[in-house]
């Protein structure tokens, strides 16, 4: 249940997401489903990162990239939409906010960690990306668009 | 051939696959291959999230130059696909520019966005599900929702007047931040902050600083600076606008 719940609510949350970024049918599904599924890899790959959340985090995206790859080939559309959608969960939104608050009530310090610590969880989530688009362009020596 | 019309072509393509919240290379990538389609091989594509630059020389030596300024503007997913799917087509087999013109005015035609019942729904539905997700109670993901709902309504009518994005998600924060304090002092929301943290999230410029790390590792350093300029400032609007609210329900109520 402590796996499955926060999962669930992920899925939810990109569903909602779906229809603010007009995403219709079986592609809502299935990027909603990324978005939890990552959130899974994210919760699953905890004791093996040794407490390091930016490691979960790395794990997290290079899952999500190469189901949206995969998902993208197989539905023959950028792999794009499914990440924008499905990475919501992952994000540090919270974390610019809660910076930015630090900042506003002259936190200087607690700008800085949560700053630092924001941006490395984007950081984090930007090499998982690139490593599995680098492997899918490498290995698929594709000319053309997409 | 008309070069002045290919550019246009694949400038005005660059610019609705900005406009529809595309990535950096992506544009690029796909005006270079449109034009390539077309015998170009002297064209040159400059992106960033707010201009976009397409440059080519002719067989007889002209530099046909095209700029355009990108609006703020948001994300549309469908959009971005039909018009990838377009980009595909024209390059498999490049038609005429006038049938290619038609084409695209096609797949760029506005439609009918979904309505706002469906959008405040979609705003109850993540906002209430992010409180939930970062540890709220129920009743915390009720107000959360509500929180939701109160930034879906604000939102549209300060979109159609022009307001800017730093003020949009002020406005936006401002109520968020009375909405939880009024539901919290009401006694519903028991964790004002986990009710706040999930209510921003429809704002919340994560995915810009996702996006703009990813474009610094890709090399566009430029786009990754103005997205992370814009990450900062939707922050701080959100920020200043909960922080306001929240002052104002202190003044007013004298609790939280």
């Amino acid at each position: 249940m402590d796996l499955f719940l926060p999962c669930l609510y992920a899925f939810l949350a990109c569903l909602g997401f779906c229809v603010l970024f007009r995403i219709r049918g079986l592609g809502a599904v299935l990027c909603s489903l990324g978005g939890a599924l990552a959130w899974l890899v994210y919760l699953v790959s905890g004791p093996l990162s040794g407490g390091i959340d930016f490691l979960q985090y790395f794990w997290a995206a290079v899952f999500l990239s190469a189901w949206s790859e995969g998902m993208a080939r197989l539905r023959k559309c950028p792999a794009t939409g499914y990440q924008l959608i499905a990475f919501l969960p992952l994000v540090p939104g919270a974390g610019i906010y809660n910076m930015m608050e630090a900042a506003l009530r002259g936190d200087t310090q607690g700008f800085l960690s949560t700053g630092l610590h924001t941006l490395g969880i984007a950081g984090s989530l930007a090499v998982g990306v690139l490593v599995v688009s680098s492997l899918v362009r490498m290995l698929s020596h594709r000319r053309g668009p997409g | 051939m008309d070069y002045d019309k290919l550019l246009s072509l694949s400038g005005t393509l660059g610019y609705h696959l900005l406009l529809s919240g595309a990535e950096i290379y992506r544009v690029e990538e796909s005006v270079g291959y449109l034009l390539r389609a077309y015998g170009v091989e002297t064209g040159e594509v400059f992106a960033i999230p707010n201009c976009i630059i397409v440059s080519l020389t002719t067989p007889e030596g002209r530099v046909l130059t095209w700029v355009r300024r990108v609006p703020d503007h948001g994300t549309d997913v469908s959009r971005m696909e039909d018009l990838n799917a377009l980009c595909r087509r024209l390059c498999a087999q490049p038609p005429d520019l006038a049938a290619a013109s038609a084409l695209l005015e096609e797949a760029v035609r506005d439609r009918p966005q979904p309505g706002l019942p469906l959008r405040l729904a979609a705003y109850f539905l993540i906002t209430s599900t992010f409180c939930l997700f970062f540890g709220g109670t129920a009743a915390d993901a009720l107000c959360g929702g509500l929180c939701g709902l109160a930034v879906g309504l604000v939102l549209p009518p300060l979109t159609r007047l022009g307001a800017n994005l730093f003020f949009r998600t002020m406005v936006g924060g401002l109520s968020c931040g009375l909405t939880a304090a009024v539901l919290t002092a009401l006694g519903v929301g028991e964790h004002l902050d986990l009710i706040l943290t999930g209510a921003i999230m429809t704002q919340a410029p994560g995915l810009v600083v996702t996006n703009c790390m990813r474009d610094l590792m890709a090399g566009d350093v430029m786009s990754s600076l103005v997205k992370l300029a814009e990450a900062l400032l939707t922050g701080a609007g959100i920020a200043l606008g909960t922080g306001v609210a929240l002052g104002l329900a202190q003044a007013l109520w004298g609790v939280l």
